[in-house]
């Protein structure tokens, strides 16, 4: 023991020499490059790591560009950096080279791992009447509320809503509204397939390839079953193969289900007549699609629920005061009713704001195409996600990775759940001393 | 003759099996996108449009990746050509204790591949503060140790006379290999240059890796960036943007394909 | 790659001798000195770039560490012993053996037929050469983004190709079975022209005189073929050999591109699950480990590699 511990320190101080250092939590830490412009000399500069590309991201910019002009002590650069996974990826390489940003989109399975490992900053004590508890609202602002203590508040949250393509429906004598029990979903296949999609019968479902554990994380409560109960695993139980039973019926018994790259590419392209997925897609769905674009609560079976997504924005530790002061700033410019009712209209996010809700503009939107107003009242439906799919460090791809092989290869769910179950329990394993300490 | 009719035959089906997939990238490019997503499929695009070059260009800033690409290709190359040629002229003419064990060891690093480097390279490189800055990018890729080894078999081809002469006019070793060896290398020089430059154009992984904005993304990074940000992925404007990443490499393979081919040929059969 | 086969020609120095011992010593000094300046760079690359990361690998393989925490936890050899008895690695392996196998037997066969093709008195045939080389050069996150439209379930090539013989085409990415084949398919269209290639040199460079003998002799083409010219491509075939498993082992761009490892792990290579395990799972340890496994196949390859040449330039 003596020995080994007498080499582990010798390699770490190899190690250390050749500069190779690792994050002390309470090391103030350099921003990513950049600079300020010049009509924005003199200002603090906040890094904000974003992982919102096309129509969303161009409304971030907006956003950030108007605080910018709104104010005249904090300058805000927003950086895309990819898939949410791209962000957590950056943000880890980034603490390693004693660089952080100041703020960074975390996605509802990201945040837990800075959490944890004393990467974020608590936020409470940048509370103010116009930023906190009773502004957001408080399921999704609950999320990330850990002992008392708040690590992100919620910007870009998310249910999976119901997409549904309004022509093909009409075409095929289908009722014009989403099903209500997926056994519902499951009848309308046969009537579906009769419709000509580009020279090949309309599929009933597209399920996702990547990160599709989300919209699962639903279908297996609606299926009454769980990922887990605290960190045991329960994905190998009867309601979760259910779930993926159903799935694997409805793709290679029925052969109206199938598993595509892009659900929503397949969808607005009119490839198929149903997906599950983010309200965060909406806008850019609707103005895409050449159809018209239902929307409609996720069907239910046994029992109705729902997983929240999307990301909340985390502060870092290691930034300076100053500019942790200055993030503060721009978190609380966009719980603002205004600006985050705005947000909602442009990018179909939920609005995470209490009095968004009240905001004319998103109002009238909700009025003019309800659409937008599914997923705001699907949320009562929602519930706090499984501990494992949240805090295990890749739960979620150890769980869409068996999904692939339940969707691609016909696999049985009963026994590719059990083997997920085995590897879920590893990873419940590495994380549960970090867990009971910091989370229970 | 049967036989050659097949073997023309045959030999038109490899074109179209290399050229077919080329095909379907350059006529999705200059499509409507009506017209990508039709079926039966349009083999002709009817109504030519640039229109998709403007949307890969407005979606990610492609003249910035084409800059970052330029410079790290060019800087790179020309380290890593410059290292490759000092060293192999050092082993070619110089006396040195230990110089054998000293070559080895650069050819050893040959046997490293590159995927072992990536975490500690990225350690490494964050450590100095060269992340998503072109020091990054550039500096860990120009240490050579297959280009100096091809240098090296090739000075030591070169006839001993013409170097003695130069030593003894007096001629510096730079001088000398500036003015006597390098000329004499031109072949195997332009073959280093080629197999060099298409790496660095063509780096993937590292690029990925160690730039974090869209300033300092190289083409091929960019391209993965395009596919994101095309959340709603529409195949015309991902296969302008796929153009525009192989259009420099398939313009200079046009122009300069026989040195590229006998370059690469030659690299090989030597080795 | 003749490797330590040293100049045995004299040094230009050492013919000419110098007239006083100090002199030449400061003349070796200086030698010396241009010397360590001439390699100095590319040494201290090499070593920074090349040789550091399998040291600090080799101490990483045995820590935990999610990159996030403050430092690494020593755990011994745990991640030895946890990543050689995994199920998952296993398949990684095989996926691995599997998807370089088929390469390296696809580019070697199919070049050395292109190559044969090439080498006949045809027309355009220098031309279509060209056109088969040009993919080699392409980068391979842009050859991967066209093969994915090619691939494209719904408006790709093959489905246009396919469909009209009544078969249906496979949604080639998402689906267990084709996605292994279908990405062979890509590295082959990218590579087997650079075989062809040296191939096509290696059959010009061949002695004539042997095989007009064995036709002279009565040898049909393809007896020629078989016991003449194939043995002579060995030394070429080997080399392609090594470098195609060299350069496959390695493959990532156009996995990252087309699957990202999937569906499932079909197409979970050993490059792919390091940069996994390394770069979207945060596991240090377990990515420095497969880096160490991967580092030691490769040399194992090498050192095989290293011994036939050698051999083979002996009984030269």
């Amino acid at each position: 023991m003596t020995m080994r511990r007498r080499t582990f320190l010798g390699l770490a101080g190899v190690a250390s020499l050749a500069g190779c250092g690792y994050r002390s939590p309470d090391a103030e830490y350099k921003q990513p490059a950049g600079a300020v412009p010049k009509q924005y000399a003199g200002r603090t500069r906040v890094v904000f790591w974003s992982s919102y590309g096309g129509t969303n991201g161009k409304a971030v910019d907006k956003l950030v560009a108007k605080f910018n002009e709104s104010q005249t002590d904090v300058y805000v650069e927003a950086q895309f950096q990819g898939s949410y996974d791209d962000v957590a990826q950056k943000i880890a390489a980034g603490l390693i080279a004693r660089q952080t940003p100041d703020l960074a989109v975390l996605s509802d399975v990201t945040w837990e791992r800075f959490f944890l490992n004393d990467a974020l900053e608590p936020l409470n004590g940048y509370f103010t009447d116009g930023f906190g508890p009773a502004v957001f609202h408080s399921k999704l602002f609950n999320e990330y509320v850990v002992k008392g203590q708040s690590w992100c508040v919620p910007f870009a949250r998310s249910t999976p809503i119901l997409y549904y393509n309004r022509d093909v429906f009409a075409k095929a004598g289908l009722p014009d509204r989403a099903p209500r029990t997926w056994s519902e979903l499951r009848s309308w296949g046969a009537t579906l397939a009769k419709v000509d999609a580009n020279g090949r019968p309309m599929r009933t479902l597209a399920l996702a390839k990547v990160d599709g554990d989300w919209q699962f994380q639903g279908n297996v409560w609606q299926f009454g079953g769980a990922y887990s109960k605290g960190l045991d695993v329960t994905i190998d139980e009867d309601g979760a193969v259910a779930a993926g039973e159903f799935q694997r019926q409805l793709i290679h018994i029925d052969g109206h289900g199938y598993m595509a790259s892009s659900p929503m590419t397949d969808f607005a392209g009119g490839l198929v007549a149903m997906c599950q997925d983010s309200t965060g897609g909406l806008k850019s769905a609707m103005s895409k699609a050449k159809f018209k674009v239902g929307a409609g609560f996720i069907p239910s079976e046994v029992a109705a629920g729902l997983a929240t997504g999307g990301g909340g924005i985390g502060m870092f530790r290691n930034a300076s005061a100053e500019r942790k002061q200055a993030a503060a700033k721009f978190l609380e410019f966009l719980a603002t009713p205004e600006n985050s009712a705005w947000w909602t209209t442009q990018s179909g996010y939920l609005p995470v704001v209490d009095k968004a809700r009240e905001d004319p503009a998103l109002k009238k939107l909700v009025a003019d195409e309800p659409n937008y107003g599914v997923a705001i009242a699907q949320l009562v439906n929602a519930r706090p996600q499984d501990a494992i799919r949240l805090y295990g460090r890749n739960a979620n791809v150890a769980i869409y990775t068996g999904l692939q092989q339940i969707y691609a290869d016909n696999a049985d769910p009963k026994k590719v759940f059990a083997s997920v179950a085995r590897r879920l329990e590893a990873i419940a394993d590495e994380v549960s001393r970090l867990y009971e300490s910091k989370v229970l | 003759m049967k036989v050659r009719a097949v073997q023309y035959v045959v030999l038109l089906g490899v074109a179209a099996i290399f050229l077919g997939p080329l095909y379907w990238l350059i006529s999705a490019a200059v499509k409507q996108p009506a017209e990508i997503y039709q079926w039966p499929p349009v083999w002709w695009p009817d109504d030519f449009t640039w229109g998709n070059f403007k949307l890969a260009w407005d979606a990610a800033p492609f003249d910035r990746f084409f800059v970052n690409s330029t410079v790290i290709t060019v800087a790179g190359t020309i380290l890593k050509v410059a290292n490759a040629v000092l060293t192999a002229y050092a082993f070619a003419y110089l006396r040195f204790p230990f110089k054998k064990v000293l070559f080895l060891l650069i050819l050893g690093a040959m046997m490293v591949p590159g995927h072992v480097t990536l975490l500690p390279n990225y350690l490494t490189v964050a450590s100095l503060g060269w992340i998503n800055t072109y020091a990054g990018l550039i500096i860990p890729g120009i240490g050579s140790a297959f280009a100096t080894f091809l240098m090296r078999q090739h000075f030591l081809t070169l006839p001993g006379e013409v170097t003695d002469a130069a030593a003894v006019d007096g001629a510096g070793h730079l001088r000398t290999l500036w003015r006597v060896v390098l000329p004499m290398s031109r072949p195997m020089l332009v073959t280093v240059v080629v197999i060099t430059a298409v790496e660095e154009w063509n780096n993937f992984v590292w690029p990925l890796i160690v730039t974090n904005t869209a300033e300092m993304r190289t083409l091929p990074v960019g391209l993965l960036i395009l596919k994101d940000e095309e959340g709603l992925a529409n195949w015309g404007t991902i296969m302008a943007g796929t153009l525009l990443v192989l259009a420099p490499m398939l313009l200079i393979f046009l122009f300069a394909q026989r040195y590229i081919v006998g370059g690469i040929t030659q690299g090989a059969l030597k080795g | 790659m003749t490797v330590v086969d040293l100049p045995a020609r004299a040094h230009p120095d050492e013919v000419r001798q110098p007239p006083g011992t100090d002199e030449r010593r400061r003349r070796t000094r200086r030698e010396y000195g241009l010397f360590a300046l001439l390699v100095a760079p590319n040494l201290l690359v090499i070593a920074v770039f090349a040789y550091w990361p399998i040291v600090y690998n080799a101490w990483l393989s045995l820590t935990d560490w999610n990159m996030i925490a403050a430092r690494p936890t020593f755990v011994g050899l745990d991640n030895y012993v946890n990543t050689l008895t995994d199920p998952a690695f296993h398949k990684t392996l095989g996926v691995t053996v599997a998807f370089t196998g088929l390469i390296v037997a696809g580019s070697l066969v199919i070049g050395l037929a292109l190559a044969v093709l090439f080498n006949q008195p045809l027309k355009g045939r220098g031309l279509v050469r060209t056109i088969s080389f040009a993919p080699h050069i392409l980068s391979g996150a842009a050859v991967a983004t066209i093969w994915l439209f090619v691939f494209d379930p719904g408006y790709g090539l093959m489905r246009a190709l396919i469909e009209p013989f009544g078969a249906e085409p496979p949604d080639w990415m998402n689906n267990s079975d084709w996605a292994l084949p279908g990405l062979v398919i890509v590295y082959l269209w990218k590579n087997v022209g650079f075989t062809a290639l040296i191939y096509l040199a290696g059959l010009q460079g061949l002695p004539k005189e042997l095989d007009e003998a064995a036709a002279i002799d009565g040898a049909g083409t393809w007896t020629r073929f078989r016991a003449i010219k194939l043995p002579l491509l060995a030394p070429i075939s080997f080399f392609l050999l090594i470098t195609t498993v060299i350069g496959t082992f390695q493959a990532f761009d156009v996995i990252a591109v087309m699957t990202g490892g999937g569906p499932g792990d079909a197409t979970t290579t050993l490059s792919w699950s390091i940069y996994n395990e390394g770069f979207q799972a945060f596991n240090a340890g377990r990515a420095a480990t497969l880096s160490i496994i991967m580092f030691a196949i490769l040399l194992v390859v090498t050192t095989i590699q290293a011994r036939v040449m050698e051999r083979r330039v002996h009984y030269r």
